[in-house]
This record gives C-alpha cells, sequence and structure tokens, in this order.
C-alpha cells in the first residue's frame, strides 16, 4: 500500500515537472504535437464524409425512373433561365472590363476557387466551426473567405495536409468590416460571433450602427462585405439584421443582430476563395491557430 | 503488455469518433458530446499506472486537436485524474463507483475544458452561466450512460491482450 502511495506521490511530482516544462518549451513543439493529434484522426474524418456521400449516392440511386425524370425537366428549366443570367452577366463583365481600361483602374486580387465538402461540424459556446475535406495538399491558406454562393460562411483559421478547419461568421472568433442595405452613404459596421449561450440559433452581433441608420420597410436588411483589409471580397451577403437595433450603452451607435443567410449547419459543400497572391493579414495568421 | 495503451486507444477511438458525429448533430445548438473522461475510466482498472497516463494525454490530446482550447490543458488534467484513479482503484471495484466516477470525470473533464476555452477566446463569458450548466448536464448524462458499452468495448480489447485484471495494488 505504501508502495501504491509512493507511485502515486512520485507521478504527481513528474507530472508537475513536466507541466512546467510543457508551459516553457517553444510553442513550435506544442503546435507540432497538435499537429500530429489532427493528422491521426484526418483520416477517419475523410472516411466519414465520405460514407456520408456514400450513403446519399445510394439514396438517390434507389429514387424511381419518374422522380428522375421530374428531376432532370426541372434543372433543364432552371439551366435555361440561369443561361439568360449568364450571358447579361457577361455583358455586365465586358461593360466593367472596357471602364477599368479607360480608367486604369488596378483589378484587385483575383481568388482561385475550391470547392471542398463538409466533414464535419463542431460547436460550443466558443467556437462555431467545419471541418472541410481539402487542406494544404490542395492550396488552400489560412485566413481565406469561405463562401457558398454569393454567402459568406467563415474564414479557414487551420490547414491540416488534407482537412482544415472554418470558422463560422457565427463563431467568437470572427470578425469583419460590412456595409448596411439601405444605408445611401456606405458606412462602415462591424461584424463579429457572439459566444453562444442558449439551445438557438448562433448569430453575430452587429456594431457601430450609425444613429440614423433606419432599416428599410418591409424586408429585413441585408449587410454586405466591404472587400476592405483584402480577406473577402466586397458585396458577398454576410446576413440579414435581427429586428430593429438598439442603442448601446455609451449612446453613441446602435447595435444589431445579424441572422447568417443559410443554415450554416446543414452545407455540404462550400467554396474556399484562395487569394493567388498572399496577402499581409493572411501571413500574419500563418502560425497562429487560435484566430 | 507494454503496447496495451496504445490498442486500447484504437479500440477506443470509434467511440470518440461516434462522439464527433453526434457534436455534428447537436451543431445547431452549440453542444459538445463529451466522453473522454468517461473513456478513461475502465482502462484506469487494469493498466498499468504508466499505461493509463500515456491513454489519457492522447485522449486529451485527441479532443483538443481540432478545438480552439488551450495546449494540453484538458490532456494533462485527465492525466493527473488517471494517476488518481489508477492509485485508487478500490473506487472502481463496482459497477456504481464506476458510474459515479464516470459522471464526475467526464463533468470534471467538460468544466476543465469550457474554462480553458474562455481563456483564449474574444467573447466574454459573463452570459454563458447557463449554458455552461446545459453543457455539464450532459456531459455528466452521456458519461453515465456511455460507460457501460465503452467499458465493455475496452474489456473485451484488454480480455484479447490478455491483460490481467488489475490488482488493488499497481
Amino acid at each position: 500500500m505504501d508502495q501504491n502511495r509512493q507511485g502515486a506521490r512520485a507521478s504527481y511530482v513528474a507530472l508537475s515537472i513536466f507541466v512546467a516544462l510543457w508551459i516553457l518549451i517553444p510553442s513550435a513543439v506544442r503546435r507540432f504535437n497538435r499537429e500530429a493529434f489532427v493528422e491521426f484522426q484526418a483520416p477517419a474524418l475523410l472516411l466519414l464524409g465520405k460514407s456520408r456521400d456514400m450513403a446519399t449516392f445510394w439514396e438517390k440511386k434507389s429514387r424511381s425512373v419518374e422522380e428522375m425524370a421530374a428531376a432532370g425537366r426541372d434543372l433543364a428549366r432552371i439551366n435555361a433561365a440561369l443561361e439568360i443570367k449568364i450571358n447579361a452577366l457577361e455583358d455586365i463583365r465586358r461593360e466593367n472590363v472596357r471602364l477599368r481600361e479607360i480608367t486604369r483602374y488596378n483589378v484587385p486580387a483575383e481568388y482561385m476557387s475550391v470547392v471542398a465538402r463538409v466533414a464535419t461540424r463542431d460547436s460550443s459556446s466558443w467556437w462555431q466551426r467545419i471541418v472541410i475535406r481539402k487542406g494544404r495538399n490542395d492550396g488552400i491558406r489560412p485566413g481565406a473567405p469561405v463562401v457558398f454562393g454569393n454567402t459568406v460562411v467563415g474564414r479557414v483559421t487551420a490547414v491540416h495536409l488534407t482537412t482544415s478547419e472554418v470558422d463560422l461568421v457565427t463563431s467568437p472568433g470572427f470578425r469583419c468590416t460590412a456595409y448596411l442595405e439601405g444605408d445611401d452613404q456606405n458606412r462602415i459596421v462591424l461584424v463579429n460571433g457572439v459566444a453562444s449561450n442558449s439551445l438557438g440559433t448562433a448569430k453575430a452581433r452587429v456594431s457601430v450602427i450609425p444613429h440614423d441608420y433606419f432599416m428599410p420597410a418591409g424586408q429585413p436588411a441585408r449587410v454586405f462585405t466591404t472587400g476592405m483589409g483584402g480577406v473577402f471580397p466586397s458585396r458577398l451577403v454576410l446576413g440579414y439584421l435581427d429586428g430593429g437595433t438598439y442603442a448601446t450603452q455609451v449612446g453613441n451607435f446602435k447595435e444589431s443582430l445579424l441572422i447568417p443567410s443559410r443554415d450554416l449547419y446543414n452545407l455540404q459543400e462550400v467554396s474556399v476563395l484562395v487569394p493567388l497572391h498572399q496577402n499581409p493579414g493572411e501571413a500574419l495568421m500563418q502560425g497562429d491557430q487560435f484566430q | 503488455m507494454g503496447w496495451a495503451w496504445l490498442i486500447l486507444l484504437l479500440a477506443t477511438y470509434p467511440w470518440l469518433l461516434g462522439a464527433d458525429l453526434a457534436s455534428d448533430t447537436l451543431a445547431s445548438s452549440s453542444l459538445v458530446f463529451f466522453i473522454s473522461g468517461t473513456c478513461l475510466i475502465a482502462p484506469c482498472r487494469r493498466l498499468k499506472r504508466w499505461q493509463a497516463i500515456l491513454f489519457a494525454a492522447c485522449l486529451g490530446f485527441l479532443f483538443e486537436a481540432r478545438r480552439p482550447i488551450p495546449d494540453g490543458a484538458l490532456a494533462l488534467s485527465l492525466v493527473a485524474v488517471s494517476i488518481f484513479l489508477s492509485s485508487n482503484r478500490q473506487l472502481l471495484r463496482n459497477t456504481p463507483g464506476m458510474l459515479w466516477a464516470a459522471a464526475i470525470v467526464n463533468t470534471g473533464a467538460c468544466l476543465i475544458w469550457f474554462v480553458a476555452s474562455s481563456h483564449v477566446s474574444p467573447a466574454s463569458a459573463g452570459d454563458l452561466v447557463g449554458h455552461l450548466l446545459v453543457q455539464l448536464l450532459l456531459a455528466g448524462v452521456v458519461g453515465s450512460v456511455a460507460l457501460v458499452p465503452i467499458a465493455l468495448t475496452q474489456n473485451a480489447t484488454l480480455d484479447r491482450l490478455s491483460i490481467p485484471p488489475a490488482p488493488d495494488t499497481p
């Protein structure tokens, strides 16, 4: 029995020494350790995501021919409508190029779009994240914006070999600048995630709303990215203002909550917009896995 | 057998993956299906102390790896718990004792990661007491309910590895 107690005491002492060493060792060692455990889990996550896709595939394959024919007909109609839209956008693009040539406007940094499937979702009060099945091997870099259509989903926070972690718009670590629909002066507001404290839908906070801003009547005001800072392209939809705006404690500005325009926990696929040229913010993020 | 802890970790991993899947379905409610504390109970009865320590550290690091929790906060706490449990095996002699231990360890470990996460989060912890209580309640219930199937899997693995039931003194 005494031997057991002595052994336990020695273990506690060893643990205390290890804790002290753990705090003192360079952060690179801790990061390597974290990375090793992430990579250990990565194959299982990939397998999980792929088996989900397989289940969906077989579920769809089991549908009747009539159902498939109806779906094909609907798709053909949608395609026809989209073709008209594409032609209109092509006209606008040509006009845009012509105007840029006239004004010698510098083309903003272009993005490379990488489509990725969602492997798993994970959320708590302190984080709202998804893990996607694309990583460093596919050219994804930390800080890259993640979108679905023209809707912002979040931002890549950590990149591993075959997977990446994405902080959602509602995650406390997320922040960006935005414009409000109906504000003709295009004044900048701030959007940042809020620590979730209820079982309801996670939301973000829109702050620094000017006092004289009023939401357009009869429809929820949309919130767009500004394109400043070089992270998000401009005019992407972040979400909608939730109900009314309310004055802050100081009273100089108003605040409101932001509802993401898509159900972020039901996304199956997202696009990562990887900037072709590294921007300064991205360089700062490298090595900081928590932001 | 020196590698028993690693083989046991591989045998336990499907449960951790299952918990991640359950967290995935609970994602819209911001709750995490946490079972790392529960997975520690049965191995602490039979593994040697150093093996239980390595097993506990890996359990903690696996949970921390993809989440913004300060490095080692949970892993080192689980190591301390594993030292305590493997030094007081009489607490885990019967099933009610194990169930109590699972609920307490799982809830305690959940509290540790929740508090540790608040240190690296830019958000304030002011209004989160309610959510913390719900998360702890879930961890306690899940810890007790999941113990039996997890312990069965782990004991079957240890039996196949011919690890004898641990004596009262390690």
